[in-house]
């Protein structure tokens, strides 16, 4: 029994933490917005718009002003920041990108460390979702063995 | 075989959390590394439970468990969401050139497939990993085969 609150106690940690996580990370908005994204839409104004989407090519618009007042984690909200005001390079440069040389290259070339404070949040929301399928999962067994239990004393009697 | 199948599943978990911010581990090339070596884990994920998949592809629509049902249809939606985020992944990538598939189709684009994808798909593996929790456990043996807990 007390094996059984414990875990329960956790299960409950592990959801509040989760819910937390969800609206941090803006998990929804970013999760729904491949149905909501239509080629026409233009750029600029487009709700929704989430730290995955930093990276702007010339001419595909530029990065939503209002995104630094949302809710993100900091090394998202870093990646939002106009560098020297030539965050929107021209389309030719895009070849000098690859292979990491170029200004794009060097975005990254501070994330040479571990550093595992966003991934802590998406293992929350993780956990949260196993947690709740895993209980879900138990009350839909237990239903059914209730369900089956009133079946057959129905039949007996 | 089981212990194969949990390290791999552990391996693709932990491999998934780490890609979900290109920042976390080692930056922009670890990111697109490790996520096409995710791809190639996730088929052998598939070819390892191919028993199980060939079983209830030719008996979904006839005697299947629901449950059944429900987990490959999960599973389908799994595959269509790592497809898509390696796809787009490949698309935008910088450090690996994969500019002669010519996928067509703007960065922006792409990258809102990327995140959305990604996002969906850890989902979806947090949902995968609650249906096979009782697995998981056996495979830990806190749980006996036969339901009973140790």
């Amino acid at each position: 029994m007390v094996k059984k609150i414990s875990f329960l106690i956790l299960s409950v940690i592990i959801l509040v933490i989760g819910i937390i996580a969800f609206s941090k990370l803006s998990y929804w908005d970013r999760s729904v917005r491949i149905f909501n994204y239509s080629l026409g839409t233009p750029l600029e104004g487009r709700p929704g718009r989430g730290p995955g989407d930093r990276e702007f090519e010339a001419g595909e618009g530029r990065p939503d002003q209002g995104i630094r007042e949302r809710n993100i984690p900091d090394s998202l909200r870093q990646q939002f920041r106009p560098r020297g005001g030539d965050r929107l390079g021209s389309g030719h440069l895009y070849g000098e990108m690859r292979n990491g040389e170029g200004r794009r290259g060097s975005e990254f070339a501070q994330g040479k460390k571990i550093n595992i404070r966003n991934v802590k949040w998406f293992l929350a929301v993780f956990a949260a979702f196993t947690v709740i399928v895993i209980y879900t999962d138990k009350a839909i067994f237990l239903m059914r063995k209730r369900k089956g239990r009133q079946t057959a004393i129905k039949e007996i009697m | 075989m089981n212990i194969f199948k949990f390290f791999l599943s552990l391996t693709i978990t932990i491999a998934m959390l780490l890609l979900m911010d290109p920042r976390s581990f080692y930056g922009l090339a670890f990111h697109e590394w490790a996520g096409l070596t995710i791809g190639i884990f996730f088929i052998l994920h598939k070819i390892l439970n191919w028993g199980w998949i060939k079983k209830v592809s030719v008996g979904f629509f006839r005697r299947c468990p629901g449950r059944a049902r429900f987990n490959y249809v999960l599973d389908v939606l799994l595959l269509a969401g790592i497809t898509l985020m390696i796809l787009s992944g490949i698309a935008i990538a910088r450090t690996i050139d994969f500019s002669w598939l010519n996928l067509g189709g703007s960065r922006i684009f792409w990258r809102v497939m990327h995140t959305s994808s990604s996002f969906i798909t850890l989902a979806l593996f947090g949902i995968h990993l609650g249906l096979h929790w009782n697995w998981v456990l056996q495979i830990l043996h806190i749980k006996k085969t036969n339901g009973k807990k140790n």
